[in-house]
């Protein structure tokens, strides 16, 4: 018994006794002392905090191998394993986070919306509150520089680039018919509610490898991981009704959103320049059921139905009694989703998309019936080494099969027109961060197109320089291709894909609620699609010979601050734009390209009426066009155009919103272009007409009411 | 059998000097917040987290110290890089002590002060994520003093942007004092909010 006693005395006095200090100090990158970092061995309660010098001392008792712990917000931890007799006068030097909002953002030509961004440039609810923007996203993202104002399109015009040029992804899965249906002159809304998504970033250029098969821009949407609460909206507006439900359970979630629109009433109260025999009629259903397995996994189903039907008679010069556009359109859409994260800084994810589209169109008696079955296949794989490195790659399929008949009435004869169109891609990218404050994008990308097989190679470069707390420059490069448009491969199959590169430079500054940007770019095009005939037809020959540029500065300053209960932003766009493609004799100015593009936005809160009322103004100079009575292409320039819209929500209560809107508010006359008659009159005159909007107004009355358990939520995100 | 019990013994006086580290360096921890040293209570409790990977309060208070200590910044950026810390803790506390009321409403409040910071972007999201946060505890703890008194103040703080009446929720903060008394906790037990009900209780009466 006695040894024992003995010896456990002795163990506790050399225990006692051999209490070790610990000491040194902590600096940053520039030697600069970090006061208040917690310093301490790993597992125990020794420790301490460095002092104003960034001194620290402290004891221990514990013996052997330890490891030094240093930590402090917005740093790395660092960490130190050795014998703990050594850790004395040690100098430790923190390493910047960058991984925290200050730090450089890779964003040359990109605006982001939604929380998760570091520099926002429209918040969620933005895109449900701009006045001009009637609840779309497309819409609201018109308001940002770069794009055009295309009020008889509706689809996105950037930086030079027609329509065609931008693609929309959905959870980084390609949408191939983003847009409803519509008449000519009759602007398009997407096809997605704006609730769905809980982040967008709209790229204007340069973007990343991932991205594919867009020569001008890309639009990517995210959509939410999981709602928060079970729900019921109804909807119903001047224009039709909608419903929507949500429902959890477990690890299930289940949206289900369906709405009707019939524009009869609104079209008999307003009517417009068309005579409609048919009404717009549509009808659409989304779903979204997501599951998650575990913390680290996502299974998204996302599945779209929409169809639409209409029979106008639109005035046209060349046609006495009008010109008839019946269609009737279906379209199926599904996109399902799975990311996994697998520890050790891997995260997988996969997704497969898949269009069937089906139109019949009546073009005076001339038939169309013309059908689209494509498909996108996606896996990526990201590995992060380190919060500096980051690498990103994947590979992907796109398959599109497409149909069409045309049959002639005058002759009866049936024309059939088919094309198979398959590609696949491959993309890897490293995100580098060399500090703080300067950061690298490299990637590369490769597709082969089967219908030409043809290998293309598309590097991607972007860098950014975080100057001061406030302010960084960036600049990117990248090349671009993307196959020529279906209305040219089902009639030609030696084409081979069109090509864009960009240059583009960037200067930014956020503070608090406050952005301004400035950005230049330098787009050029090659391989454009050419044909030698009035129109895309199967008479015409095709070549990849045109080509041409597109140059400009795009501005833009947003401020939430310095007046109270006002938001607002102002964008401005200069554009300098050349190409010669389709059947132009010369390089000229397509008719899309507005040369000053102007839009401001505002919002204001009216905290004693519950109502956020809002405003939205867009200029753009004359659009260009041709006059068969004078020389030259192109070469004329319609009145610039002006546009105000204004709209109000009242929130009546928790749950329930009136919402009133009315675009053109001033019903300003705007002119897009004009359409000649085929042949001159007797004074060899060639008559005119002017294309203008449908109607030069639209007004929009809706009463929006959620149903939940706890009576709280609205659907101010709907509106 | 005499080295046997010894054993024991020694097992056992091991055994409650680690107990009371823990509890000493607990209670070292709120005696520095109670003297307003937050920025070293916090990182004790820290420290603690990482000594203690069973215990669910010493990451609870980090993520807590962290959130309180983030209402009324300005800088986005230290706003956001507190908050992160504060959710890595929550997110520790939460594997440890899974379904735990505190914890849901702790996660109620960080959200909060997303949207104090910012309610156009921060808002939209996060507020009807706290409605359900709030529904979610009141159905596990229904007799917790402090997800009732949550609830309410979040119900009333809606009533009030709609000028509708806080009438209806001023019984649940008169029940939730009833609660806060009735309450026995176990040591270092979040007991916060008695006071706070009772300042709320004056703005009902005032009403």
């Amino acid at each position: 018994m006695k040894p024992l006693f003995t010896l456990l005395v002795f163990i506790s006095t050399i225990y006692s006794f051999s209490q070790h200090s610990i000491s040194g100090k902590v600096i940053d990158s520039k030697g600069n002392p970090i006061e208040g970092a917690n310093v301490y061995l790993e597992g125990t309660y020794d420790g301490t905090s460095s002092d104003k010098n960034g001194d620290f001392s402290f004891t221990s008792s514990e013996k052997n191998m330890q490891t030094l712990v240093v930590s402090f917000v917005s740093y790395e931890t660092f960490m130190k394993t050795d014998n703990i007799e050594n850790f004395k006068s040690i100098s430790v030097k923190l390493k910047e986070d960058v991984n925290t909002l200050d730090a450089v953002v890779i964003n040359a030509g990109t605006f982001d919306a939604g929380e998760k961004a570091r520099a926002v440039a429209l918040k969620p609810l933005d895109i449900v509150t701009t006045a001009s923007a009637l609840g779309d996203v497309i819409g609201a993202f018109q308001t940002l520089p770069g794009t055009s104002a295309n009020d008889e399109d509706g689809r996105l015009f950037v930086r030079g680039g027609d329509a065609e040029e931008t693609q929309i992804f959905i959870d980084g899965i390609r949408v191939f018919n983003p847009f409803m249906p519509t008449g000519n002159n009759i602007p398009t809304r997407g096809r997605f509610s704006p609730f769905l998504f809980k982040g967008m970033s709209f790229s204007t250029g340069g973007y990343s490898s991932e991205y594919g098969q867009a020569l001008s821009s890309v639009l990517a949407l995210n959509t939410i991981d999981q709602p928060t609460q079970e729900k019921t909206d109804i909807q119903l507006m001047t224009v039709g009704v909608g419903v929507g439900n949500t429902q959890i359970w477990g690890k299930n979630s289940f949206s289900i959103n369906t709405s009707y629109i019939n524009l009869a009433p609104y079209q008999y109260a307003f009517p417009d320049r068309n005579e409609w025999s048919k009404p717009y009629e549509g009808a659409s259903g989304e779903m979204v059921y997501r599951y998650q397995p575990n913390e680290d996994g996502l299974l998204k189903l996302y599945g779209a139905f929409n169809y639409t039907n209409f029979d106008v008679l639109q005035d046209n010069i060349n046609f006495d009694n009008g010109f008839q556009f019946d269609l009737q359109n279906t379209n199926l859409y599904f996109n399902g989703s799975y990311k996994q994260r697998l520890g050790n800084g891997w995260k997988v994810s996969g997704g497969v998309g898949y269009t069937n589209e089906t139109s019949d169109i009546n073009l005076q008696n001339d038939n169309v019936d013309n059908a689209e079955n494509s498909a996108h296949f996606k896996i990526k794989a990201q590995k992060r080494f380190s919060s500096r490195l980051k690498l990103n790659f994947g590979a992907e399929y796109f398959i599109t099969d497409f149909n069409e008949d045309f049959t002639q009435s005058s002759t009866s004869d049936t024309f059939n027109f088919t094309f198979d169109n398959n590609i696949f891609g491959a993309f890897t990218e490293a995100d580098i961060f060399f500090s703080k404050k300067l950061a690298t994008k490299v990637g590369v990308r490769l597709e082969n197109n089967e219908f030409s097989n043809e290998l293309t190679v598309s590097p991607r470069l972007s860098l950014a320089y975080k100057a001061g707390k406030y302010d960084q420059f960036s600049v990117a490069y990248g090349e671009f291709y993307q196959n020529p448009r279906n209305e040219y491969l089902k009639f030609a199959e030696n084409l081979t894909s069109e090509k864009a590169t960009h240059y583009i430079a960037n200067y930014q500054y956020t503070k608090d609620r406050q952005q301004f940007r400035i950005e230049g770019y330098y787009k050029k095009y090659d391989n454009l699609v050419k044909y030698d005939d009035v129109t895309a037809s199967p008479l015409a020959n095709f070549s990849n010979t045109g080509d041409g540029h597109a140059k400009g500065i795009d501005l833009f300053w947003r401020d939430g601050k310095n007046i109270k209960s006002l938001d607002y932003w102002v964008s401005y766009s200069y554009l300098d734009t050349e190409r010669d493609y389709k059947n132009y004799p010369t390089k000229a100015t397509p008719n899309f390209a507005s040369k000053h593009n102007l839009s401001v936005v505002g919002k204001y809160w009216v905290d004693s009426w519950k109502t956020q009322l809002g405003l939205s103004y867009r200029f753009a100079t004359g659009r260009s066009y041709t006059n068969p009575n004078t020389t030259g292409f192109l070469n004329q320039k319609t009145k610039n155009y002006n546009s105000v819209s204004i709209n109000a929500a009242y929130l009546i209560s928790q749950q329930k919103i009136l919402y009133f809107s009315v675009n053109n508010v001033l019903a300003t006359q705007n002119v897009f272009g004009y359409n000649y008659k085929n042949t001159p009159d007797s004074n060899g005159v060639f008559e005119r007409q002017a294309l203008r909007p449908n109607a030069d107004q639209f007004f929009f009355i809706g009463f929006f009411w959620s149903i939940s358990d706890d009576n709280k939520s609205n659907q101010l995100d709907n509106l | 059998m005499k080295k046997i019990i010894l054993l024991i013994v020694v097992l056992i006086s091991t055994n409650s000097v680690a107990q009371s580290k823990y509890e000493q360096g607990m209670a070292k921890a709120f005696e520095l917040w109670g003297q307003q040293k937050t920025s070293e209570a916090c990182q004790l409790f820290e420290r603690i987290t990482k000594a203690e990977p069973e215990e669910w309060l010493p990451p609870y208070y980090v993520a807590t110290l962290e959130i309180l200590g983030s209402f009324g910044i300005k800088d986005e950026a230290t706003l956001n890089s507190k908050l992160k810390k504060a959710q890595e803790f929550l997110d520790i506390a939460k594997s440890l002590s899974p379904n735990n009321p505190e914890i849901i409403i702790n996660q109620a409040l960080l959200n909060t002060a997303y949207i104090a910071f910012d309610g156009q972007k921060y808002g939209m999201t996060l507020s009807g994520k706290n409605a359900a946060l709030y529904s979610e505890a009141l159905k596990i703890a229904p007799e917790n003093p402090r997800v009732v008194l949550g609830k309410a103040e979040w119900d009333m703080g809606s009533a009030r942007f709609f000028n509708q009446s806080i009438e209806p929720y001023c019984k649940d903060v008169e029940k939730s004092i009833e609660l806060f008394n009735k309450e026995e906790l176990p040591k270092f037990y979040p007991m916060y909010g008695k006071e706070r009900a009772q300042q709320v209780l004056k703005q009902c009466k005032k009403s």
